[in-house]
């Protein structure tokens, strides 16, 4: 269940909202806990069976790490089996099948789909990928970890955990929320009618960025897509495909973040913020320091800083950056296009650091942010295009290889003018700084009038439904 | 923020979302949408198994997206809210100038456009009965003028090129129907051709054959409808134009129709009036889409057995054929298995024609049972 459905919009959601708050305070974890078990069970009900083994088991290695806390060495053990545990769960249900299929065309060596053990077939690979199993086990990997470094305190409450871990806001497609930062609002938070207030409006923005802004976009992309295929794409049009493809996934996925913020705010929780107007950044680090922030964040405190960081001279920190950008671009799907779309920015963000920095600091901001702009977006080519040689030809094309526009673009932009445009605003904080300095009671009466032609307008956008892939599910 | 500002927008987002889904579930099921063309799903009752194999919480999606309220009314306000902000393509299909939709064609991906024909030149070679190949081109291509400036859509005209040099003779509906262009050959809001669109068809078909053509003074059109909002007006969202008239041209009188909907021959009616009162419309043509129907006409003007392996195109097009010819046989590849070169042969055939439109042509699977 995605949260752009009109079973989530007009079932899930009410339900859920009543259920919590018409039950006392002391039972609201567990009525949580309960929902998000029934979300995530919705589309594959099997797959609880995994989310009661991963809270069980991290749940309990977070109270051994705590209990052998004077036995240094023995803490480390416990750390390291949840982090095995859960790279393991990871591997198994995401990454099983690649190998499998890239040991075969390597070697030849064929690994059984599944083996049969007294009687039970157990499978080996190809098994169906478990929602959001990239988000919960890195949540849970961190708890355990943070315990030890005496970043969090240990939970000792399990219906606490299962909450913390199962949170059906941020359960399938982050923003990574680590333990210590809701730890306080898991024992304590509360309930006012101002901060459901903020959640319903953030939740009303994101629905709208990811309903009327992105699937609406989706579509531009697809079209060049198809037109490369049909051997008509034009240079306007490849990039035009790009910035649409950039776009649409920008707005899919930091939407889905604020409707989880949002929710998560309903709900009485603060959540960290995602995404900071990423497209105005004026480097390749700064558009990184501002996209997926809580994934950014993720893989500096728990990989690239235990490797060592900057700290240890130049080839150290190279290869640092190189192992700890493959994992970035491995985590965003199991397949060598996205491989390569995250060496890409790691070999962009070794030349920034060691060989662009002084060239950059006497470059004018506007063809800054050019420079980003087209680097981030030769990178979504890379990122949509899971075909490498498709990829290839289509970049070729933007680059000089086909006419420089036809007819067919002119349909295209006139088509997407005004959603071309808003795109643009709403990439850029210019809309937040005009809402700010609203007069007082002007935004007091637009606020209503916008949430109600949002959830109006994507209502209708819905009911059609012709177009609402999520493209976050693949992850 | 003040606590009553608070509970306001409180007020507003919850409203929203429990209002619909109160009034949803108050609201009695509907059996099946007309918009749609299809049946709803019902309220799901929930069973262990339906849970564990995922099948219940389908229905439940299926059921609240179904059931909506205003299910329709929504459609047409996204419709309109995407023509407000410029787009001229909804669902596929192109918003055009005279309040005119048309269908786009995409670029076929699966290289059933060359099998198909493939498949027609074998049924040639299988049979000693001329076999004609008819591509009716879409109003994509013939009122290609009529799409909104840059709009693409697949060049049939390279195709047809591409049938005729196989060989096989061929009728040419193209030209035809080009060159009545400017007339209300196709429908506004139904991919199909009129009754007039039909007539020139029949006159190519007849033309193909060696065969005197029909003259448009010899009938009286009778207005069968003027409400008829086509498949175009469903897939679009496109709610608010003019609907389209229908008419029929051909008199019933004399002319004898078969069925064969249930394996057996049945009466049948050249027009089901009865349809008339429903969505479908166009289905009032011989009764839609049925395995073999058989027209005859016992003072057909010039007599014959014409053998017609049908789309729905057909169902307009054969009440002019029975003019000429004694019996029009409708053969529909997607239910009628029997091989056509031996249902020819059986039947005395004279002629088979494959008519098909481009569109369903390059799209449709069944083609293959042609070769057998």
């Amino acid at each position: 269940m995605v949260f752009s459905s009109l079973t989530f919009l007009f079932l899930y959601l009410p339900l859920t909202l009543l259920a919590y708050f018409l039950s006392p305070l002391k039972w609201r974890n567990c009525i949580l806990l309960l929902v998000s078990l029934l979300f995530y069970g919705w589309g594959e009900p099997v797959y609880i069976v995994i989310m009661f083994v991963s809270i069980g088991i991290d749940y309990t290695h977070g109270l051994l790490v705590e209990k052998y806390r004077s036995n240094d060495k023995k803490a480390r053990w416990f750390v390291a089996q949840s982090v095995i545990f859960n790279l393991a769960l990871l591997f198994f249900f995401k990454y099983g099948t690649f190998f499998a299929e890239n040991l075969y065309a390597l070697t030849g060596i064929l690994i059984p789909k599944s083996v049969e053990l007294l009687g039970v077939t157990i499978p080996l690979w190809g098994v169906p990928l478990p929602i959001g199993i990239s988000f919960y086990t890195f949540q849970t990997m961190s708890y355990t970890i943070d315990v030890y470094r005496k970043d969090a305190p240990v939970q000792r409450n399990m219906v606490e955990f299962g909450t913390f871990v199962t949170m059906f806001p941020q359960l399938i497609a982050g923003p990574i929320v680590q333990y210590k930062t809701v730890a306080a609002d898991l024992r304590h938070r509360v309930h006012t009618s101002e901060n459901f207030a903020l959640g319903a409006r953030r939740f009303c923005v994101g629905l709208a960025k990811k309903v009327l802004l992105a699937n609406s976009i989706g579509a531009l992309w697809e079209d060049c897509l198809a037109a490369q295929g049909a051997g008509t794409l034009t240079v306007l049009g490849g990039w035009l495909g790009l910035a649409a493809y950039g776009f649409q996934i920008y707005f899919d996925f930091s939407g889905y973040s604020d409707m989880a913020i949002g929710m998560g705010r309903m709900l009485g929780f603060r959540f960290l913020e995602n995404f900071d107007h990423p497209y105005c950044a004026d480097s390749v680090g700064a558009f990184w320091r501002r996209w997926h922030m809580s994934l950014t964040d993720w893989f500096r405190d728990y990989l690239y800083i235990p490797l060592g960081g900057n700290r240890g001279g130049t080839a150290r920190t190279i290869r640092n950056l190189i192992i700890v950008w493959f994992c970035t671009g491995f985590w965003h799907g199991a397949s060598w296009n996205f491989v390569l779309w995250g060496l890409y920015f790691a070999a962009w963000l070794i030349l920034e650091r060691y060989v662009l920095r002084s060239v950059l600091e006497k470059t004018p901001k506007v063809l800054k942010h050019v420079y980003t702009l087209i680097v981030v977006f030769v990178g979504w080519g890379l990122f949509a295009m899971v075909d490498l040689s498709v990829c290839g030809d289509y970049l070729a094309t933007c680059f000089g290889g086909g006419p420089l526009w036809s007819a067919a673009d002119g349909f295209r932009l006139r088509s997407y003018a005004v959603t071309l445009v808003a795109l643009v605003l709403a990439s850029t904080s210019l809309g937040q700084r005009l809402w700010a300095r609203l007069p007082r009671r002007t935004e007091a009466l637009f606020t209503p009038v916008l949430m109600g032609l949002s959830l109006v307008v994507c209502t209708a956008y819905l009911v059609d439904g012709s177009y609402n892939p999520f493209l976050y599910f693949r992850f | 923020m003040s606590k009553r500002y608070a509970r306001f927008l409180t007020a507003v987002f919850c409203l929203f979302l429990g209002g619909l889904m109160v009034w949803q579930f108050l609201l009695p099921d509907r059996e099946r949408s007309d918009v749609e063309n299809r049946t709803l799903q019902q309220r799901p009752v929930l069973t262990l198994s339906g849970v564990l194999d995922g099948s219940y919480m389908e229905d439940v999606e299926s059921y609240v997206q179904d059931q909506f309220p205003l299910r329709d009314q929504w459609t047409g306000l996204k419709a309109r809210t995407e023509q407000l902000i410029g787009k001229r393509l909804f669902n596929n299909i192109y918003l055009c100038e005279g309040e005119t939709l048309i269908y786009k064609v995409d670029e076929p991906a699966d290289g059933l456009e060359e099998t198909n024909l493939h498949y027609v030149t074998q049924l040639a070679g299988n049979t000693d009965i001329p076999v004609y190949l008819g591509l009716i081109p879409s109003a994509a291509e013939v009122w290609r003028d009529k799409l909104p400036e840059g709009a693409a859509s697949w060049d049939q005209n390279a195709y047809l090129q591409q049938a005729a040099d196989t060989g096989l003779p061929m009728i040419d509906f193209s030209a035809a129907l080009t060159a009545h262009a400017s007339e209300a050959i196709f429908y506004r809001t139904d991919h199909h051709w009129t009754s007039l669109g039909a007539f020139y068809g029949a006159n190519a078909l007849l033309e193909a054959l060696g065969r005197e053509p029909l003259k448009e003074e010899d009938f009286t059109p009778e207005t069968a409808s003027t409400d008829f909002n086509g498949t175009l007006y469903s897939q679009s969202g496109i709610h608010w134009l003019t609907p389209d008239t229908m008419e029929y041209w051909v008199e019933e009188d004399g002319l004898t129709v078969t069925s064969w909907r249930t394996g057996s021959p049945e009466p049948g009616q050249l027009y089901d009036r009865s349809y008339l009162a429903q969505k479908d419309k166009y289905s009032s043509f011989l009764g839609g889409n049925q395995p073999l129907c058989v027209i005859r006409n016992e003072n057909a003007r010039d007599g014959g057995k014409l053998l017609l392996i049908r789309d729905s195109y057909s169902d307009s097009l054969a009440p002019f054929l029975a003019q000429s010819f004694e019996e029009v046989h409708l053969l529909d590849l997607r239910y009628f298995r029997m091989p056509p070169a031996q249902y020819a042969a059986e039947n005395g055939i004279d002629e088979i024609c494959v008519v098909y439109s481009v569109p369903n042509f390059i799209t449709d699977r069944n083609l293959v049972f042609l070769a057998q």
